[in-house]
């Protein structure tokens, strides 16, 4: 598996991943988060008193693959090379910074969801001209 | 593998998995449909059902055919346990939700508890993060109280975490009135 990345690599990523997923509207972005256990013996020991850094994984799953069953795709072998796969470690004095970035990237990459302003606005819409032909 | 029904309950169970179980996982999916023939049809049948419906009750369904065009994706969060076998999981489409989710799971990531999620309040709690003394002067005395009791052991985790976090929200209570 490869390295992690910076925080910084890891968010111009996550950028380019959410954001070529929202145009092709198509496929899956998955993000992980768990925490960074030490396995060496002296977690077992002492249960650490110092809280774990996070681990933060993001891939694709290798969703925006061409499909296997085209019959084109078929002569080009399926190479795993398309699946994206990043991961970053965040200490936990970064957690808040981290996750107010990560929560702007999130908000600005996943464009394919339902926006608030349309969806009320329409909703407005309809009842206000219903109520006036009513 | 319950699907909550908001995300308050979703946050709130999971806050309360991560204490039980702090090595769970949190995985938030960022999905488009399916666009295999078969889903296609499934959920072609699924909207033209709902057209009919809609036909029924207002005539003019010609502003439903725009929404049919681009597919909407779905954010899913799932906290999961291998180990205890738990698995919890929030369904949105909406955008507006997504900032308020992901600063949520951050909070959970560093070890929040209920109380300190702030889910009553639509105010976010600066001081959920540890160390985060930003709130008012009960949230040191709450990490204080939470350090002993980590360290007191994990099996015995449970009882003082159950005591601080009572005392916690009670104080909280007192502090807005």
């Amino acid at each position: 598996m490869a390295p992690h990345l910076s925080n910084e690599e890891f968010f111009t990523s996550l950028t380019s991943l959410l954001s070529t997923t929202s145009q092709k509207t198509r496929g899956s972005v998955y993000l992980t988060q768990k925490p960074l256990l030490n396995t060496t013996s002296t977690t077992s020991d002492d249960p650490s008193p110092t809280k774990p850094a996070i681990l933060i994984r993001a891939t694709d799953g290798n969703t925006n693959a061409p499909n296997p069953k085209n019959p084109k795709n078929k002569i080009e072998k399926a190479t795993k090379a398309s699946k994206v796969k990043i991961s970053t470690v965040v200490a936990v004095e970064e957690l808040e910074g981290f996750y107010g970035r990560y929560a702007e990237v999130c908000k600005a990459g996943m464009t394919g969801l339902k926006k608030r302003d349309r969806k009320r606005g329409k909703g407005k819409g309809k009842g206000g001209s219903g109520k006036g032909k009513a | 593998m319950p699907y909550l029904p908001t995300p308050q309950a979703y946050l709130e169970q999971s806050a309360l998995l991560l204490q039980a179980y702090p090595d769970s996982r949190i995985t938030t999916k960022y999905s488009f449909p399916s666009q295999r023939p078969t889903a296609l049809k499934k959920a072609q049948a699924r909207q033209s059902q709902r057209q009919q419906q809609q036909q029924q009750q207002t005539q003019d369904a010609s502003t439903t055919q725009s929404t049919t065009q681009t597919p909407v994706a779905t954010l899913t969060l799932k906290t999961y346990n291998p180990y205890a076998g738990i698995c919890l999981q929030y369904r949105t489409n909406k955008a507006a939700e997504v900032g308020r989710l992901i600063t949520s799971l951050g909070k959970l990531a560093g070890g929040a508890d209920v109380a300190a999620l702030g889910l009553g309040a639509a105010a976010a709690t600066a001081g959920a993060a540890p160390g985060g003394d930003v709130e008012m002067t009960d949230a040191p005395v709450a990490t204080e109280e939470a350090a002993p009791a980590q360290a007191a052991g994990q099996q015995a985790q449970g009882k003082p975490d159950a005591g601080t976090k009572g005392g916690k929200s009670k104080k909280k209570g007192k502090g807005k009135r």
